[in-house]
């Protein structure tokens, strides 16, 4: 406590001796440039030059910042603001003078006055009598209650201005965005293309085989002679048939759960955890309502996370739970299994894109020998 | 006839086990994928691989790229490539080198046994056998052609069928006429593509390179 008083006191000594320094360095630039105004090469030079003697300044005022108010040392900001800052600290830093001074004169009076009695002398004729020096006690504690509470407020002020100094401007944080939006844009058409594709798959290498294989039974029972056997090929492909629906029916579903529109995001979820061949636990904690494009991400997560520890994970038990708090919900799929997913996945790698695309953030904890956590962060509402 | 099977979907790879057996067919090795298949054909010669095109580890185009490792180590082993598509691209290339004793015919030709079948005897006798739908594709891309735009449209589907490897004389089953009657044609277009020069069977399965245009 008493350090971080020293540093703050520190802090202010300095910036408020810095304060003749930038005062002279402005003056003598803003009247360099403005007297080379007649000669616009000379008068770039200077101005090129004054610009770097700026930044130097604003550079030093930064590491002020932060060695004695605990600041973060601003990195990239425009000349521009680097001008107004410095103008600003000015005031602040005689602000912080200011308190100094009454700090240092407050400390004075009080050390001659006690020095002067203890030799046994008079200062300005005043004995010191009981009720004098309660006086004194009193406006001592009362001036160094409102030294301290100025201290605080100076290095908060400048703490503020550095804050401002370092913040993104409008235009940096326009052109962050749009890189982050172009890059979650491209990213959700390589899922959606990473999606149809397992589509394809799906309905080439499962439904169309089963036909296939469907049409072979029916050919080979046309080209049958003994009624027995056509009967028992016809039988066969009358089977096949059933399967070839099954395995439509679940394509169809893998494309899209259509529980999700008509029973909403808990009706979807207990099938998947119905179709599971683990058990899957069930916690959803969501109040409110959710809108659709978050409901079937929060879908796809649990759906592609359970069927991963179903597949590779080993586990006895999946964990599904969600909850909302301040704008963000949280989704974790845990199982108890042997760990050592891959995030970079493409089944993950496709959850984490779809999540992105919402502005939300995707772990995967799955450390070897286990267990994995899939954990999803949305903004919501 | 000698049949080495390649297709990685059990349930095919059975259910085309079983019909080639009922058909009197000896089916001498069933394998999914493309080393195992070069292996087996290495191992037995058959008269005839049947190979599906997609098969893993990738799932694209091995099946096809061991089809035409086959024919370049074994030419005497005929390969019937089968499809989930048409891709212009696998006709022209099994047929770039040597043209016979190939098919490539769409996966859903199987359920058609008979047709399937007579592929399988086509390309292990040294013909060719290709899908009709195959052929509608690669004509259809190529009508604007010169020579093609001299045929009459009766040569035509003599052509298409020549292209899809039957004979005169299954020619003229299907199209219901005679056999001369087909021969007409038949030299009819050899004459319109230039081709009377040539002889034997190499001229037909030329009428139909020329006809794809490769």
């Amino acid at each position: 406590m008493p350090l971080r008083w020293a540093r703050m006191v520190a802090g202010l000594l300095l910036g408020c001796l810095s304060v003749p320094v930038e005062v002279g360095y402005l003056v003598a630039a803003g009247l360099c440039v403005a007297a080379l105004s007649g000669w616009p090469a000379a008068r770039r030079t200077a101005v090129r030059g004054s610009r770097s003697g700026l930044r130097g300044l604003t550079g030093f005022e930064g590491w002020r910042m932060a060695t004695f108010f605990g600041e973060p040392t601003p990195r990239e900001y425009p000349d521009r603001r680097a001008l107004g800052f410095l103008s600003l600290r000015l005031m602040t830093g005689l602000l912080g003078g200011a308190v100094l001074a009454l700090l240092g004169y407050g400390a004075r009076t009080v050390a001659l006055a006690v020095w002067v009695w203890l030799h046994g002398g008079r200062p300005d004729g005043i004995a010191p009598r009981g009720w004098i020096v309660a006086y004194l006690v009193v406006a001592c504690a009362v001036l160094a209650f409102l030294v301290l509470q100025g201290i605080h407020a100076v290095a908060n002020l400048e703490r503020r201005l550095g804050r401002w100094l370092a913040a993104p401007n409008e235009r940096e944080a326009f052109r962050r965005r749009i890189s982050e939006l172009a890059a979650t844009r491209a990213d959700v058409v390589a899922a959606i293309d990473d999606e149809r594709r397992r589509i394809e798959r799906d309905l080439h290498d499962g439904v169309q085989q089963r036909l296939v294989a469907l049409g072979m039974l029916l050919g080979r029972a046309r080209r049958a002679q003994q009624p027995e056997r056509i009967d028992a090929l016809i039988r066969q492909a009358h089977d096949e048939s059933q399967r070839a629906l099954e395995e439509l029916r679940e394509v169809a579903w893998r494309v899209y759960p259509t529980t999700l529109d008509n029973g909403g995001l808990p009706a979807a979820l207990e099938t998947v955890a119905e179709r599971s061949a683990l058990p899957v636990r069930i916690d959803l904690d969501l109040p409110g309502a959710l809108d659709r494009a978050t409901a079937t991400v929060i879908y796809f997560i649990v759906c592609e996370s359970v069927t991963n520890a179903v597949k590779h994970s080993a586990a006895r038990q999946v964990t599904v739970q969600a909850t909302r708090a301040a704008g963000v919900i949280e989704v974790r799929v845990s199982d108890d299994g042997v760990g050592g997913a891959d995030p970079a996945g493409g089944g993950l790698t496709g959850l984490a894109r779809r999540v992105a695309a919402l502005d939300g953030r995707l772990r995967v904890d799955s450390p070897a020998g286990g267990p994995t956590s899939v954990i999803a962060e949305l903004p919501c509402g | 006839m000698r049949v080495t099977l390649a297709e990685d979907s059990t349930l095919l790879r059975e259910g085309l086990v079983r019909l080639l057996a009922e058909e009197g067919h000896e089916v001498v090795a069933a394998v999914a994928d493309g080393s195992a298949l070069l292996a087996a054909v290495d191992a037995d010669r058959p008269d005839v691989a049947v190979i599906d095109v997609r098969m893993p580890p990738t799932h694209t185009d091995e099946g096809l790229r061991a089809a035409l490792e086959i024919r370049r180590r074994w030419p005497s082993v005929g390969v019937l490539v089968l499809s989930q598509y048409v891709e212009r691209r696998y006709a022209t290339e099994l047929l770039s080198s040597d043209p016979t004793g190939v098919g490539y015919l769409l996966k859903d030709r199987v359920a058609q046994v008979g047709e399937f079948l007579d592929a399988i005897s086509r390309v292990g006798d040294g013909g060719a056998a290709f899908d009709p739908e195959v052929v509608r594709q690669l004509i259809s891309r190529t009508s604007h052609h010169d020579p093609l735009n001299r045929l009459t449209a009766r040569e035509r589907e003599v052509l298409a069928r020549m292209a899809q490897g039957h004979t005169n004389a299954g020619i003229a089953g299907q199209l219901h006429v005679s056999q001369s009657a087909v021969e007409k044609h038949v030299n009819a277009i050899f004459d319109k593509l230039d081709l009377t020069h040539t002889t034997g069977y190499s001229r037909r399965v030329l009428a139909v390179l020329r006809y794809i245009g490769s």
